[in-house]
Formats: C-alpha cells, structure tokens, sequence
C-alpha cells in the first residue's frame, strides 16, 4: 500500500471531521493501527485543528459555565477533592455459612465421650448391652448435629431479623461504562439510620497479590475509604465494612496492597448512585 | 492531565476533572460552534447543550474509535449544523463569512478577543482562492464536503485535496504563530 499517497488523500482529515462513512472510519483506524505513520499524521491533524480552534475562538461567557456546572451538579458524584481519611479498619468478614466447625468438633466430642461411657458398660454389663450403646452413640452424634442445625439457624434468623427490623437500601454497583471489568458487580446494603453497611459481591475479577479492592462511600465531603474488600469469599457471602451516615453513592477502585487515602479514578471498577 | 486520566474522570462524574475539561477545551469547542452560529446567545445555548451531552456520552465513547477532542468537536460541530439547519436560524437568513467571524471578534470588547481576531486573519493569509474557500463552507458555514461538492459541482475528489492541502496551510501557520 502507498501510505503516502493514502495520507494526501484527504481521508484523514474527513475523518476528523466526522464526515467519513462507518466503514471508511473503520478502514482509517484499521490502517492507522497498522501503519505508525498514518497515526502519525491523525496526531498532528489533530493537533492542528485544536490549536486552529484555540486560536481562532473567544471563551464562552462565565454565564454559561455557571449555567453549564449548576446544571450537572446534581450528576456529580465526586464533588470536591477526595479528603484523606485515617482509619483504615480491616474488613470484617460476618461468617453466614461456616459456623458448623465449632459444632462439628463439639459433635465429636460427644461422640468420643459417648464412646467412653460405652466401654464402661461393656465392661460391667453383656456384651449385647454394646448394641444399645451403639445407638446411644449414634442417638448423641444426631443430637449434636441437630444442635448444629439449630444454631445455624437462630444465627440466620438473628441475621434475618436485622434485616428486617433495619431499613437497608440496596445500591447496585456495576462496572458497565468503566474500563476495568464491564460485568462486575458489587450489590451495597446500607442502612443509613443504624449507618451499618454491609456489601456482597456478584462479581468481581481476582487481583493479583499486590493489589486490594478498596470500597469508598462518596459524599458530600468527597470520597471516603471505607474498608478493604475481601474478593476471595464465597459468592454473596455478606462482609460488613466501616460505618457510614452520609453517602450519594459507593464505588470500589483498585489500590495498592493494603489501601489508598484517595481512590485511583482511573481503576475504578464498579459505581453505584443512591437512588 | 492525560486524556485516560481525563476519560476515567468524567466517566466517575467528577467535578474536579469535569472542571478541569471546561478550562482545557472550552475555547476550542465554542470556536467550532460560533464560526458556524454566528448569533452568541444562540451559539451559547448549543455550546451549554453539547457541553452537557459530552458529560453524558463519555460513558459511551469509545478511545479505540478516535481522540477526545475529535470526539467532542464532532459532537459540537453536528449540534451547530443541526441548529443551523433548523428553522429557529435559517428563518434569520444570516450566513458566515470568514471576515464577518473577524469583524465580529474584533468588534468585541476586550483586548484577548481583538488578539485572537488577528490571529484568524494571519492563518488564513496563505490560503489560496480555493483553499479559504474550502475552509470558509466548512469551518464557517458548517456544510460538508459532499455538499461542497453536488452544490458548486466540484468532484468529491477535487474537495478532499484541497481540504487536505487547505489544512496543510493552517497547520503550517499554525507552528508559526
């Protein structure tokens, strides 16, 4: 291909203005990938026709910019400079699933226990009293796993009932229209009154080990880091992380191991606004 | 600020980057706008609109289809043309002219504008008949190049040359000034 003559041609700066079919646009940025010289040559046009724009126009009047900014204020997420926040708890992993160890152990416990008592009635009574004591055995292992379950349960149902008797707002947090990771997805449970914040994440990509994902309430005093998320538990499990009163959404950026005090805009992976 | 810091920014809708995007580019965008609108309160008004849907596209811009700038200019640029377009200005019947847009900037107060003015009439100095023609339809009077082309019947390939060889000038004037 003749790139020079594919440069003189004219197409490029059509491109520029916007006046090039999809297809053709396509073929410039196919080329343009291809051949550093045809990016080149966009580069300068470009920067040709933004210096002719500064060099060619006045300011808009201040009006416009006030009307401009009061007109997005309300989109705004962050609205000042992220203020540097101090405490940096770790986050709390609340176990909702896994509180069977303690009960499995207390299981045998009972078990060997029972197996104890066992032996003393062999020794003193027949040999068929082993039968009976077989199933005492089995009779404690069931009663211990039955205390399990119902453990398991008053811990679900004291977890229900908070959420019940709180009043948490759900705010979605989704990557589509960042660069990280489109699909992420991290669900924010809040209760504003109690200021308890609990999230659970759908999805969200591992990190490498010199990274964290840093959760960030974002209010009206800017961004403030409110603990470190821990992407490595089971699907939804639920981790409660620090308190928060005041927030008009939650996002999560990728920091460096261990945290930032202002978050990375440009590793920023999910947001969600407060409805 | 670089342009993915910028991106990232507005993508998260931050004021600060937002801001920092309004000081940077303002002055360009409205000067793609006001040489096709020549009417300032109409020329402000698509400005404040485009302004306001480039905040609202970035999440939809893709940076592997072309530079932020191009990307807002164009967004700029088409809301000019549709505005010009529309009855609200034809009706007024006004139309551009490279020198109507330097009498306009030099008849503004202010001595920036008065400079900026000067500095049209020295980039466009080189141009050939042809050329300041080209980049009066399109820079000024925001038509097209095919429109250039079926209106005055001038081949399409006549029109990409000297819009090609047009800019080659501006940009040569450009470095110089």
């Amino acid at each position: 291909m003749d790139i020079q003559s594919y440069i003189s041609s004219g197409k490029l700066e059509l491109f520029l203005l916007g006046e090039l079919t999809e297809r053709e646009r396509e073929e410039v940025l196919d080329f343009a990938k291809r051949y550093p010289e045809i990016q080149q040559e966009l580069d300068d046009l470009e920067e040709t026709m933004l210096a002719f724009d500064n060099m060619t126009g006045i300011a808009p009047s201040q009006e416009v910019k006030d009307k401009i900014f009061s007109k997005l204020e309300s989109d705004f997420i962050f609205k000042q400079a992220p203020k540097p926040t101090t405490a940096r708890a770790d986050t709390k992993v609340v176990a909702m699933s896994s509180a069977w160890k303690p009960f499995a152990i207390a299981a045998s416990i009972a078990a060997i226990v029972a197996s104890g008592v066992a032996f003393y009635y062999a020794d003193k009574y027949d040999e068929k009293n082993i039968q009976f004591i077989a199933l005492l055995q089995d009779q404690s292992v069931m009663a211990g796993n039955l205390n399990q379950v119902k453990q398991e349960y008053d811990q679900k149902d004291a977890q229900l009932d908070k959420f019940v008797a709180g009043d948490y707002k759900r705010v979605e947090m989704k990557g589509e229209g960042f660069n990280m990771q489109k699909d992420a997805r991290v669900d924010v449970l809040w209760d504003q009154n109690a200021q308890v914040v609990f999230i659970a994440i759908n999805n969200l990509n591992d990190l490498s080990d010199e990274f964290d994902y840093q959760l960030w309430a974002i209010g009206d005093d800017g961004p403030v880091g409110i603990g470190l998320v821990n992407n490595k538990v089971e699907k939804l499990t639920l981790q409660q992380m620090q308190a928060v009163a005041q927030a008009g959404a939650f996002a999560i950026t990728i920091e460096p191991k261990g945290g930032s005090k202002a978050p990375n805009l440009e590793k920023l992976v999910v947001l969600g606004e407060v409805v | 600020m670089e342009e993915v810091q910028i991106i990232a920014g507005l993508r998260a809708k931050d004021r600060k980057t937002t801001e920092y995007l309004y000081d940077k580019y303002s002055k360009a965008l409205y000067a793609v706008i006001s040489r096709i609108i020549f009417d300032k309160d109409i020329a402000e008004e698509v400005f404040h609109d485009s302004f306001v849907k480039i905040t609202k596209k970035i999440a939809h811009y893709e940076e592997s289809k072309g530079r932020l700038y191009t990307w807002m200019a164009n967004i700029c640029r088409n809301s000019a043309i549709d505005k010009l377009r529309s009855k609200e200005i034809s009706q007024s019947g006004k139309t551009n002219t490279i020198d109507d847009f330097v009498y306009g900037m030099e008849s503004q107060s202010g001595t920036q504008e008065h400079i900026d003015g000067i500095g049209v009439k020295e980039l466009m100095i080189e141009l050939n008949e042809d050329q300041k023609f080209i980049v009066e339809y399109i820079y000024f009077k925001g038509y097209t190049h095919s429109e250039v082309s079926e209106e005055f019947q001038i081949p399409l390939g006549t029109v990409k040359s000297r819009v090609r060889a047009a800019i080659q000038v501006l940009k040569k004037n450009v470095a110089r000034i």
